[in-house]
């Protein structure tokens, strides 16, 4: 595959509150970094997935958090059309399937800019992330391994996403995170660019180059574990502990388009 | 100082078009900015916005809409709606149109949002935008707002707002009693918006279905089911129901089918057209595809003649007049009309067809000299071997009262059924035990897929050389006259007064409209009195004569009588037994003293069989006479007819008043305080009256507790007064007045205030009374009397009535969690909505609500056994609810063969029920009936047996069903499940 080098230029940083719903805080120009895309998956091609990048996570069970789906790999529930990778979660009398992709043993990659274009679902009750979990996590289970959910989003805010780190001593409830909402527009209309920038001391979170939350070591409650290879995690669950439980009012189905999909090394 | 110029809008589109074409002559006119309206965004923040003006619907109460200055969610001030109680004689529902009289450009919003909350959780029948009161074009409207008793945030999305650049229609809102009982509700920040977190528009026609519509050239079809679903920014869609002037329509072949902008199809020529809409550049969901078999094959030419039929809807012979073809009767009638006409060839259309009544009760029909009903039906869609169609034929039977319990036949039409012919149906109606007063004609779908049909030619009919009754000619026609000339009450020349009633009085006499010689004919039968009601008080001041034609072979005495307000009433002899059709014109004076400014009735009493036509009054032409003079009344106003155990009087004849009243006492006021005798009794005369106080009980008033009543009554008359305001008045909370509304000059107006309308006045320590008239002409004269307040029962013991009923409570429920608890009827838990809480499948109203030691129960309407409560669109789950709850009183003293049955209707996700769950009590079970005592029944319904029957599947329970047959007298309360 041939690498090419990018500089991502962002304009603007902002001192987010706890939840910004408006640019009030101060800007400061934001430095600049250099960066070498080294993975990605564009979903140009319809059809099933790219089986050397993604392997689907399948079943049920709740996956801990009391989750309703089950996880397929049906064309119905994950599929690429159209340039896009579509994630649709399903509703059968009450019973719902959907899917849950990850990278895991294909790809894993320490620091770096993760990103992916996406357009989402709407709805009580469902629930998206774009996330990474630590390569590690069978020999070193969660929360050690260390989790970066770059996007998580309740379809009963869809003007509203959420960024957040789980590791040990701030898992599940405590996750260290923050909100980016719209003040006048929702995250299911259109395609919105969602993003993290990784370092040895530092995660940025991004939603259209915007940066919105930055946490560093000295912001945990427990041990800073994000210093080896994480995986990504694609996936629309239904219900849950997170996001409540789809209403009679929660249209189905529900689908996630993902454009892209692309990871980054930073570079001198 | 430099002048400045003004230049209207207008003025400055027309400078810019010159300013255009002096610098380029290929600029169009496409290109000008168009003069803009204001883009105002607020309709009521803490008052009417610029221009804003408020109608209240007809038939609403007008004064259901306030402004509040105590309640609000922020500023100074929110609107009030008090929803009436139903049956408030000043209006049963609360609604109006908010609007403004200059447009306003709200093409940049995508929202009207308010702020509400409600005294109790309510559902708000409609709420919207784009009623103007005149074109209304692009109205716009949520159905079945849930409100409660919290401030909360509502949005009505603007389904498309790039039409809305000259709207006036800013808000309006329609809302009914919620369970028959009012309630307040309050509205704050109401304004349009720019939210843009709306989205996910769906446009949708027929209510998103791809309809199919066989027809032939000519028919009309109707647009139906139009609406815009949304997402709202909570993620959970809504549809904003609209008028069709959202969408541009397009017929796929306009040769076969056109639709114009209000959505009304025209079928035109044989073929297929697929009709389909958008809105902007989103393509509606459902349409509807035209198959035309051609042209329309008119029915059968009748051939009968015309003096042995009685036609209820043909264009080969007269008609008898018809309440209705299509009763719409709610709730669970879908039957649509979209009557046409071809070729001066009228034709009834039934459509989304499930049951539909024709009804002809003023008068009914005599068909007693008839044997068959004769109807032509032609079904345009396909059928199946499956669909039946039935007719039943009703009469009133003796009682002349459509009650449910009438003699009828019903007719299942022969099968298999043919569509696009038509199929002529003779029905033999000799069956039918009483035929004097047929009332009604229902139609009936007894299979699923028959969707609709045409009808055309029903009339009765009797077998040539039957044996008649009555005259065998028409009565002579009436001559033409200039329409203002007559007003006419039964005639087949002239336009009859609409809404004429013939009430039951109680009379033997037995009328029903017949057909003589083809004319409509009135038959009273064994007379012994008949009444004749018009729907508003005549003024026939402008007539010279009264004209009626009458005929008779057995009658000895026969009068006819003008009735005026009060009720003033002459009669005039008139001669009999006729020879033939006898005519009248008799002079109005010869009515002297009838108010023939105020004719409300006539009436007609006597003896024998008589028929009449042609009953109207006329001028001869030329001038009419002068208003008649009002003077003070020579009656006194109709006795009062509250038990005495339920009134407390301040100043009436018929009950006793407080004692020690002073009704005079000295406030400044100029008004001169007589007592006057009235005709048989006594009434106050206020005389020079600007305002006039009452101090009850003493002379400087004592203290009544008028908490346990409900109404004030007030008899009054006047000739001048236009506005009496009056107001009991409390020793803590003070006054308000209200109107006493409307005045009737020169004759009694009787009144029965709500004590609610005080609203803010304490009804516990009432000392005073005060009259006033400053609000109009002043001073003025009135006369007044009954004054009185009362209940109407149900409320404390006492009484010597012979139900008394529970004098204590049902016991009240204890705590639980809300999601613990699903409660149909109680004060302590929050009852979940229902679409009717009463639905009369038992032929009425099953319950009355009373309230028992201040909580609310419910009391058993005589003679109606059984109690449905409908949920059907807010379905319940209840399989993880254990235990059914309620409470029972009875005082029957004898229990033989009672039942007190509950059941839980469970739809299994259909349309009807599917299967059941009951609980039966008797006086075997346990627990059992008893009388004089509460009985609560809290029965584990996991499993059967017991008193718990029949299955156990309550996964979708829409209704609930209480039987209480054999029960005479009984009260319930607190009906919820549990866990």
């Amino acid at each position: 595959m041939k690498s090419h080098n990018v500089t991502i230029t962002k304009g603007i940083l902002l001192f987010a509150a706890l939840l910004i719903l408006a640019a009030c805080g101060d800007n400061t120009e934001l430095e600049d970094r250099s960066y070498e895309m080294v993975w990605q998956d564009e979903f140009d091609t319809d059809g099933a997935l790219d089986g050397s990048k993604w392997v689907y996570d399948l079943g049920g069970g709740g996956w801990g958090n009391n989750e309703l789906q089950t996880y397929t790999n049906n064309p119905l529930n994950v599929r690429k059309e159209d340039g896009s990778l579509l994630i649709t979660a399903i509703n059968t009398g009450g019973s719902f399937t959907s899917a849950r992709i990850k990278t895991m043993g294909k790809f894993d990659q320490a620091y770096g800019r993760f990103e992916a274009r996406i357009k989402l679902p709407w709805g009580p009750g469902i629930w998206p992330a774009f996330w990474l979990l630590g390569a590690d996590i069978e020999t070193n289970p969660w929360p050690a391994c260390g989790e970066i959910d770059i996007m998580e989003y309740r379809g009963q805010e869809p003007n509203m996403i959420h960024g957040s780190v789980h590791g040990p001593g701030y898992s599940g409830g405590a996750a260290i995170t923050k909100s980016y909402g719209f003040p006048n527009d929702r995250f299911d209309v259109d395609y919105h660019l969602f993003a993290v920038e990784w370092g040895e001391d530092f995660i940025q979170y991004f939603v259209d180059d915007v940066l919105y939350q930055e946490i560093q070591p000295g912001d945990l409650t427990g041990d800073w574990v994000f210093d080896h290879p994480f995986f990504i995690i694609l996936n629309v669950a239904v219900g849950g502990d997170y996001v409540g439980f789809p209403t009679e009012d929660t249209p189905f189905p529900q689908t996630m388009y993902i454009d892209y999909v692309r990871v980054y090394e930073e570079v001198n | 100082m430099k002048k400045i110029q003004h230049i209207h809008p207008v003025i400055a589109l027309l400078m810019t078009a010159l300013l255009v074409f002096t610098v380029s002559c290929e600029r169009d006119f496409d290109e000008l900015e168009p003069a803009g309206f204001p883009t105002t965004p607020e309709v009521f923040i803490d008052g009417f916005s610029a221009g804003l003006a408020y109608a209240a619907f007809g038939g609403s109460n007008v004064t259901a809409f306030a402004v509040d200055e105590e309640v609000k969610y922020a500023g100074t001030s929110s609107m009030r709606f008090a929803v009436p109680d139903a049956g408030d004689p000043e209006g049963a529902y609360a609604g109006g149109v908010y609007y403004t009289a200059e447009g306003r450009d709200l093409s940049g919003y995508d929202a009207l949002t308010f702020w509400a909350k409600a005294s109790k959780s309510a559902t708000i029948d409609l709420v919207g935008f784009g009623n103007d009161l005149k074109d209304s074009k692009y109205l716009a409207y949520l159905q079945g707002l849930k409100i409660n008793t919290n401030w909360k945030k509502y949005i009505i999305p603007i389904p498309e707002a790039s039409r809305l650049t000259e709207e006036k229609g800013m808000f309006y809102y329609s809302e009914g009693p919620e369970d028959g009982l009012g309630y307040t509700f309050w509205i704050d920040e109401l304004k349009f918006e720019k939210l843009g977190t709306l989205a996910h528009k769906r446009p949708i026609i027929f209510n998103g279905e791809d309809a199919v519509e066989s027809t032939v050239n000519g028919i009309r079809i109707p647009l139906t089911g139009t609406s815009f679903i949304f997402n709202m920014p909570n993620g959970i869609d809504q549809t904003v129901y609209t008028s069709s002037a959202y969408f541009n329509f397009t017929s796929s072949n306009a040769t076969v089918a056109t639709i114009d902008s209000t959505g009304m199809v025209s079928v035109l020529s044989e073929g297929t057209s697929v009709i389909t809409a958008k809105s902007g550049d989103v393509d509606a969901g459902g349409s509807l595809t035209i198959n035309s078999a051609g042209d329309f094959t008119h029915a059968p030419e009748p051939t009968i003649p015309a003096e042995r039929v009685i036609s209820i809807f043909s264009d080969a012979y007269s008609n008898v007049p018809v309440d209705f073809y299509n009763g719409y009767w709610e709730p669970y009638q879908t039957t649509l009309s979209a009557d046409f006409k071809v070729n001066d060839d009228n034709v009834l259309n039934y459509t989304n067809f499930n049951f539909v009544g024709i009804q002809f009760t003023s008068p009914p029909i005599d068909a007693s000299n008839t044997d068959t009903l004769h109807m032509d039906v032609w079904i345009p869609n396909a059928v199946t071997a499956a669909d039946k169609l039935s007719v039943t034929i009703v009469d009133m039977g003796a009682d002349g009262a459509l009650d449910g319990n009438d003699p009828s036949i019903s007719y299942e039409i022969p099968g298999p059924l043919t569509s696009q012919t038509w199929i002529s149906v003779d029905i033999s109606i000799s069956a039918l035990s009483s035929k004097s007063r047929l009332a009604q004609i229902i139609l009936e779908n007894l299979s699923t897929s028959l969707s609709g049909f045409y009808l055309d030619n029903i009339y009765l009919y009797g077998s040539a050389g039957g044996t008649t009754e009555g005259p065998s000619e028409a009565a002579p026609a009436p001559p033409a006259r200039e329409a203002g000339d007559v007003v006419s009450i039964y005639s087949d020349i002239y336009t009859n007064l609409e809404g004429t009633d013939y009430p039951d009085w109680g009379q033997v006499t037995v009328l029903s409209g017949t057909t003589v010689a083809d004319d409509n004919t009135l038959k009273l039968a064994n007379l012994d009195y008949q009444g004749i009601q018009l729907a508003a008080s005549q003024d026939i001041t402008g007539m010279e004569y009264l004209h009626l034609d009458f005929w008779t072979e057995n009658s000895s005495s026969l009068n006819v009588y003008l009735i005026s307000s009060g009720p003033v009433e002459k009669a005039y002899a008139l001669t009999v037994p006729t020879s033939g059709w006898s005519g009248v014109d008799i002079p109005l004076s010869d009515f002297s003293p009838v108010d023939l400014a105020d004719l409300i009735q006539l009436k007609f009493d006597g003896n024998g069989d008589i028929y009449l036509d042609n009953i109207y009054f006329y001028t001869a032409g030329g001038g009419g006479g002068g208003n008649g003079t009002c003077e003070d009344p020579t009656e006194a106003p109709p006795a009062p007819t509250e038990d005495a155990a339920d009134v407390i009087s301040v100043f009436s004849d018929a009950y006793t008043d407080i004692a020690n009243t002073n009704f005079n006492p000295g406030w400044g006021q100029t008004t001169i305080v007589t007592t006057e005798s009235i005709g048989t009794g006594s009434s106050l005369k206020y005389d020079n009256f600007n305002f006039q106080g009452t101090n009850l009980g003493g002379a400087d008033g004592v203290d009544q507790d008028l908490s346990s009543m409900e109404y004030l009554h007030i008899d009054m008359w006047t000739c001048d007064a236009t506005v009496v305001e009056v107001t009991p008045i409390s020793r803590t909370t003070g006054e308000k007045l209200v109107s006493l509304a409307p005045i009737n000059t020169g004759q009694w107006n009787s009144y029965d205030i709500p004590l609610s309308d005080f609203s803010g006045v304490s009804m516990a320590d009432i000392f005073q009374l005060k009259f006033d008239c400053q609000a109009g002409n002043n001073p003025s004269k009135i006369f007044i009397d009954n004054i009185y307040f009362y209940t109407t029962g149900g409320g404390g013991g006492g009484g010597g009535g012979t139900t008394t009923g529970p004098a204590t409570a049902a016991p009240t429920p204890p705590v639980r969690d809300a999601g613990n608890v699903v409660s149909i009827y109680s004060d302590a838990y929050t009852n979940i909505a229902v679409d009717n809480f009463d639905a009369g499948w038992c032929g009425g109203a099953a319950v009355t609500g009373v309230t028992i030691e201040g909580n609310n129960t419910l009391k058993k309407n005589a003679g109606i056994d059984c109690h449905g409560i409908d949920f059907s669109s807010n379905r319940q789950d209840l399989s993880s609810f254990t235990h059914i709850h309620f409470d029972f009183y009875t005082d029957d003293t004898d229990l033989t063969g009672d039942v007190f049955n509950v059941k839980l209707v469970d739809f299994a996700g259909g349309a009807g029920e599917a299967s059941a769950l009951e609980v039966n009590i008797n006086t075997g079970t346990t627990p059992g009936i008893v009388a004089g005592t509460w009985v609560t029944v809290d029965i584990d319904i996991t499993s059967l047996g017991g008193i718990v029957t029949n299955n156990l599947t309550r996964s979708d329970i829409a209704q609930i069903g209480i039987t209480t047959a054999n029960l005479t007298n009984v009260w319930y309360d607190n009906i919820y499940l549990y866990k």
